[in-house]
């Protein structure tokens, strides 16, 4: 079996530390706003004989809810800010698409990763294109959620300053009915994300060998020779594919 | 020749009316009735959830509050199947009394009044003669000299001020007004003390559904759980709540109204011989005793009376194809066919062909309405207190025999009287009385039922839409404060397929039919004498013996 | 401006004086109301001024597509008491619903107020305008109401949208709106319009809106959507006194269940509370007697915009607008989850058959550092 041409990997440090954290704190409290809104919308019966001065459970879930909420967003605060210093895989050009090739790099993963055309197969070091502007309708969700998740919040908030900064929200959506319906909806979109991008990360991981799950992890890709030195030529753009 | 004058708006009813009257030799010859405001909540019932239905025809109307919910809600359950538990039958019944005891009087102090009393005259009135008279036709505590003094200066005050606020503008003065001064001077204070006296009896509407206007109806039952051991639902206190309001408001009725109504009648019999219109009379009849179904059960009971013969009551039957039909020759709408509808297959497009606004006059030879024109059997049919009561007394109903024959033994006037503008006014007040009553009645029966043990006031086994037939028709119906009033649904597939309600004042207020037979209202008017037809108070009194309510006319 | 009504009409204090009420009567009346509004007692001096000097606001309540049963709450109003608001605060110059005169004569009582008291008077407005078909969908003498409002208008010092119908549209404007059912402030430029929402609102906050421009001759403080703070801040659910059985995770299941004559929380049924602000579970209805929850039935959401369209009245999760009535939010999400995991099964399928030879280069290469390793 001497034909196998066995290319030289090169180990290259993709996810800083500080965006690993961020990525799974962020799939943490997504995972638990989920779960705790799906209770919000259609809470559990508890046939319970207890009193109601005995228990708390939906205030707790409510709570739940709102502490991870707060989390979410100052992360994802975090993450933008880190799209200005972090490292280019980090930056916010990968998301934003600014030049042609970009989206000629989109459509050739459309076509070959999801359409399955035959060609030629583009690698790239970070996240592809097409994942990278997935990621931006991803950050406008976060968006959206943090914005009518904060306008209902702003008026069952005695607190501080921060939730009143969104009041005007629910003016905007004609009342918290349809704003309520559309922070339901948008969950929906974190959930086919989420299953999309699981699976999109074993379908890498399993056609392209490069220990992509485990980058998340400790930070570490390994990347093919030749193509490491075709980004060598591109910094902070999307590479060619 | 005759002069066409024109009423519009005409004010102290419930929505968008115009008269329009032509008038020869002091009297109408021919006059026009018209509904110039449509929504059309029929259209937009369409493809909705049966359960729902109730809270928007609810919103048809805001004065006849809760008759539309609760026609709805048996209309639902007649096509669903579901009888509901004896308490909500109780507790709807009694939301009906006090319903009737409220509209009933605003109608007489708010709406009517004015007709008949010379605001500006009780200024006139000797405190002191004011007080024995008030005394002498009631035991009512308010009717000491000082009190109607006060309010006499109270409202010279008011009147000197130059702001007249809704008084700007009457007919004071007017010819038309018959009463002495010091009846006037009651009226006013009546008028006062109703309007603070009405906020009350709608309470009960409140402990049973919440709110007045608007209470919550629920199919199935009702929706205030019982809890006579519980602080969370109808317990001892919230019941002794509706009791005292109820006790209260036949009070007023008998002590304050009635005496007036009768005080203020002795002095227009002329008016027993004006007005009495179409002579056909229509109840559906309403109050089960036992149960919606159990017709014979009814305190109101149902039937049909033409050409004034008592001797003979019609049944009526809703469901029958060739029974109700609404006909449009005359209205500002289209139908697919000719003819007249049954609600089952009614329709409800709009198409208006009037004049285009503004405009002087309506073209009265063509359609000249929003309102549809309901027919029973073809017969144009007046419907309303007056219906009912001719009804209760032609089918020998002995509390409809007491109350209408002391009235006219009373007031010294012929059986005929009643067939009048005056009848009417008069009708209203004597079934208040009987309401009043059965309101009690109704409520000791439900505080019986629960000390049996019975505490049961919704039936949820087929509120959900699995159980129910792919196809199902309903209907439902009532006596609204203002008549008989039914609702027709289609449900197909869990939603409303076609909704139509037939409305009293449509029956009523409606235009001429394609055979040229004039409705209730128009009957009415002609050979009204009119003294001055620059103030025509006189169209006003006759309208208003009706009580209009456009927005259920036309929904 | 001379003011015309200035000499001739008594003062709120003379009239409590001729009631025979007493000066301290009368400042106790100003205490209240000023806690009534919300005030702090530093501003009472204020009331006091305000209802010792004034002449009564003159008012012009419109009627257009409408129920009337916002006259019918505003006479309700229990404090203040509504004859003693027609006699002795407002001049109600014309009200279909009470005035005496009818079709000229209440026109010319109209006619008179907008010229007399141009930009002193206050604009009453229940019901919505219907704009389909040049306005006939209501016509009052002769007139379509969109010529009458913008004439009313023109002189109004403010305006105050009745209801729902006159806020919102309510429930004419309700899909398929057939005759294009207009809240007023979309045909109002330029003109400040106070909401007060609810179908209807409950009377004390009607009368409670009145007497706060009459008391401070200027309109209360209003929020993003134009309604009066004092009455629509806070949502029925952050005030409803079930609150702790929600918060418990006690629920009603269905009407008349045992938990329902618990009194418990009315979520499940349908209840808005959640999204609805109203003063129902604070001011309660008909002078405090009781409110919808607290008779067992769920808010349904009656001063929230768009509300008869927004979901069923049983049903907590919210319908979609262009999905049919039975599309709710979960029944769209849960498709699309379908969705997704079917066309994720396929492509985890097309990805082993047409990657073959990209996967067994793979593998080979894996096997084959397997095997050197092994050496
Ligand atoms: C991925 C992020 C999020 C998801 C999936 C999510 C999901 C949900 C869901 C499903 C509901 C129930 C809605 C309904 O009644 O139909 C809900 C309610 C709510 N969420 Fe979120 N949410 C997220 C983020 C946020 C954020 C960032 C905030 C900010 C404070 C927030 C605040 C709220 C509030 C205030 C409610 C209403 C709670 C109540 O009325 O008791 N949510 N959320
Ligand atoms: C088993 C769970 C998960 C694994 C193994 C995983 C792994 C990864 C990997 C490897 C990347 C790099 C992306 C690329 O190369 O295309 C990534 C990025 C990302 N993941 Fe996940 N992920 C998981 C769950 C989640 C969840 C639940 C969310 C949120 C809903 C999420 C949100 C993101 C986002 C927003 C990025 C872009 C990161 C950035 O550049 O800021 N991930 N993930
Ligand atoms: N006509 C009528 Fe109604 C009544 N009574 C209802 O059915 O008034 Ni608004
Ligand atoms: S808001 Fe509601 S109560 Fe007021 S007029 Fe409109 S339908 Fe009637
Ligand atoms: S009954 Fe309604 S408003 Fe009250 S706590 Fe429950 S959901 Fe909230
Ligand atoms: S339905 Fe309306 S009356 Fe109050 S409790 Fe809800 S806002
Ligand atoms: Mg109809």
């Amino acid at each position: 079996m001497a034909n196998v041409n066995s290319p030289k990997l090169r180990r290259v440090y993709v996810w800083e530390q500080p965006v690993r954290i961020y990525h799974w704190l962020n799939a943490l409290v997504i995972l638990v706003l989920i779960a705790t809104g799906f209770f919000i919308a259609d809470p559990l019966t508890i046939q319970s004989s207890r009193e109601a001065a005995d228990q708390f459970t939906m205030g707790w879930i409510r709570t739940i809810h709102f502490v991870a909420s707060y989390i979410f967003f100052f992360n994802f605060l975090f993450r933008i800010y880190w799209g200005f210093v972090g490292n280019k895989y980090a930056n916010w050009k990968q998301f934003i698409p600014t030049s042609r090739h970009f989206f000629r790099e989109i459509w050739s993963v459309f076509k070959i990763d999801i359409l399955m055309l035959r060609g030629k197969e583009h690698l790239s070091v970070g996240h592809n294109a097409l994942a990278g502007f997935i990621y931006f309708f991803m950050f406008l969700a976060f968006l959206v959620q943090s914005i009518t998740g904060f306008g209902l919040y702003a008026s069952m908030s005695s607190g501080w300053w921060f939730p009143q900064l969104f009041s005007w929200v629910p003016a905007m959506f004609g009342g918290d009915i349809f704003l309520r319906q559309v922070h339901h909806l948008t969950m929906w979109f974190f959930i086919l994300f989420t299953l999309f991008h699981v699976y999109l990360v074993f379908y890498h991981d399993y056609v392209e060998g490069r220990g992509e799950i485990s980058s998340m992890g400790g930070g570490w890709k390994f990347i093919e020779d030749d193509v490491f030195e075709k980004h060598m030529e591109l910094p902070n753009e999307p590479p060619k594919s | 020749m005759s002069t066409r004058i024109v009423v519009d708006p005409v004010t102290r009813i419930e929505g968008h009316l115009r008269i329009e009257a032509d008038i020869e030799n002091g009297k109408i010859k021919d006059a026009f009735s018209s509904g110039t405001m449509v929504r059309l909540l029929e259209e937009i019932l369409r493809g909705r959830d049966p359960r729902d239905a109730w809270a928007y025809v609810g919103r048809v109307c805001g004065v006849c509050t809760s008759v539309h919910s609760l026609t709805s809600v048996r209309c639902v359950e007649d096509a669903l199947d579901i009888v509901i538990p004896p308490n909500a039958e109780m507790v709807r019944n009694i939301m009906f009394c006090a319903q009737y005891m409220h509209d009933h009087v605003v109608h007489f102090y708010h709406l009517h009044a004015m007709d008949w009393v010379d605001v500006v005259n009780a200024l006139k009135a000797d405190p002191k003669k004011t007080s024995e008279l008030a005394q002498s036709i009631s035991n009512w505590p308010k009717s000491s000299p000082g009190y109607f003094s006060d309010l006499q200066k109270r409202i010279t005050k008011f009147v000197e001020s130059g702001q007249l606020g809704i008084f700007s503008n009457g007919y004071w003065g007017h010819s038309a007004y018959k009463l002495p001064a010091e009846v006037n001077l009651i009226g006013l204070a009546h008028y006062l003390e109703a309007l603070e006296w009405q906020k009350e009896i709608v309470k009960v509407h409140t402990i049973f559904g919440g709110k007045n206007p608007h209470p919550n109806y629920l199919v199935g039952g009702m929706a205030c759980a019982i809890s006579t051991d519980d602080v969370s639902g109808l317990n001892a206190e919230r019941l002794a709540y509706v009791g005292q309001l109820l006790q209260q408001g036949k009070e007023f009725i008998e002590q304050v109204y009635i005496p007036d109504l009768m005080a203020i009648a002795s002095f227009y019999k002329d008016w027993g011989a004006i007005g009495g219109g179409l002579g056909n009379y229509m109840s559906y009849g309403d109050l089960p005793w036992n149960g919606y179904r159990d017709t014979s059960s009814y305190k109101f009971p149902q039937g049909a009376i033409l050409n004034k013969d008592i001797s003979k009551v019609y049944d009526v039957d809703l469901r029958k194809e060739d029974e109700v039909q609404e006909f449009i020759d005359n209205s500002w709408y289209e139908y697919k066919g000719k003819g007249g509808l049954h609600p089952w297959k009614g329709e409800s497009k709009i198409n208006y062909t009037g004049p285009k606004p503004p405009f002087e006059n309506l073209d009265t030879t063509k359609a000249y309405s929003y309102l549809k024109t309901p027919r029973w059997k073809g017969n144009a049919m007046e419907v309303g207190p007056l219906a009912r009561v001719l009804v209760g007394y032609a089918r020998g109903r002995e509390e409809f025999k007491m109350v209408v024959d002391k009235a006219l033994k009373d007031l010294n006037v012929p059986v005929t009287a009643l067939f009048s503008t005056l009848g009417r006014t008069a009708a209203r007040g004597l079934e208040s009385t009987l309401v009043a009553q059965w309101g009690l009645d109704f409520y000791n029966q439900l505080i019986d039922n629960i000390k049996k043990g019975d505490v049961r006031m919704a039936d949820s086994s087929k509120r959900n839409p699995e159980k129910w037939p792919a196809k199902a028709l309903g209907v439902g119906h009532s006596e609204a404060p203002r008549g008989a009033l039914a609702h027709w649904i289609n449900i197909e597939d869990e939603k409303i397929a076609n909704y139509q309600l037939v409305v009293p004042t449509t029956w009523n207020a409606s235009p001429r039919d394609g055979k040229g037979q004039v409705s209730a209202y128009e009957a009415a008017l002609r050979d009204t004498p009119i003294a001055d037809p620059k103030q025509p108070v006189e169209i006003l009194r006759t309208v208003h013996s009706f009580d209009p309510c456009l927005a259920c006319a036309v929904h | 401006m001379d003011n015309p009504t200035a000499q001739k009409s008594p003062t709120y204090l003379e009239e409590f004086k001729r009631k025979g009420y007493s000066r301290k009567d009368f400042l106790k009346f100003c205490t209240l109301m000023a806690a009534y509004l919300g005030l702090e007692n530093s501003s009472v001096g204020q009331v006091v001024q305000a209802l010792t000097n004034k002449p009564r606001l003159p008012v012009i309540w419109l009627h257009f597509q409408e129920c009337t049963c916002c006259s019918e709450s505003f006479i309700r109003s229990s404090h203040p008491i509504v004859a003693d608001v027609l006699l002795d605060q407002i001049s109600l110059d014309y009200s279909e619903t009470l005035m005496a005169a009818s079709g000229h004569q209440a026109e010319e009582a109209m006619k008179n107020t907008m010229t007399k008291y141009k930009g002193e008077y206050i604009l009453c407005v229940e019901g919505s305008v219907p704009t389909a078909a040049d306005g006939v969908y209501c016509m009052i003498g002769g007139k379509t109401s969109l010529q009458i409002l913008e004439e009313a208008a023109e002189g109004a010092k403010a305006i105050i949208a009745w209801g729902s119908c006159a806020s919102n549209g309510c429930v004419q404007a309700a899909k398929p709106n057939p005759t294009s059912a207009t809240p007023i402030h979309k045909l109002l430029k330029g003109k400040p319009v106070i909401k007060v929402p609810g179908c209807p609102p409950i009377g004390e906050v009607m009368a409670g809106v009145i007497v706060h421009v009459v008391t401070f001759g200027r309109l209360p403080e209003l929020d993003g959507l134009g309604r009066p703070k004092a009455f629509y801040s806070k949502r029925v659910h952050d005030t409803c006194y079930r609150r702790p059985y929600y918060d418990a995770g006690l629920y009603v299941e269905s009407f008349d269940d045992e938990n329902a004559r618990k009194g418990y929380c009315l979520y499940k049924v349908g209840c808005k509370g959640p999204s609805t602000y109203n003063a129902c579970g604070v001011t309660k209805w008909n002078n405090g007697v009781s409110f919808p929850i607290q008779s067992g039935h769920g808010c349904f959401g009656c001063s929230e915009e768009n509300y008869w369209d927004n979901g069923r009245i049983y049903e907590r999760a919210s319908a979609f607008p262009g999905f049919g009535i039975e599309a709710t939010a979960d029944k769209v999400g849960k498709v699309a989850l379908a969705a997704t995991g079917v066309a994720l099964a396929a492509h985890a399928v097309m990805t082993n058959v047409r990657k073959k030879k990209l996967i067994k280069n793979l593998e080979k290469e894996g096997k084959q550092s397997e095997q050197e390793l092994k050496k």
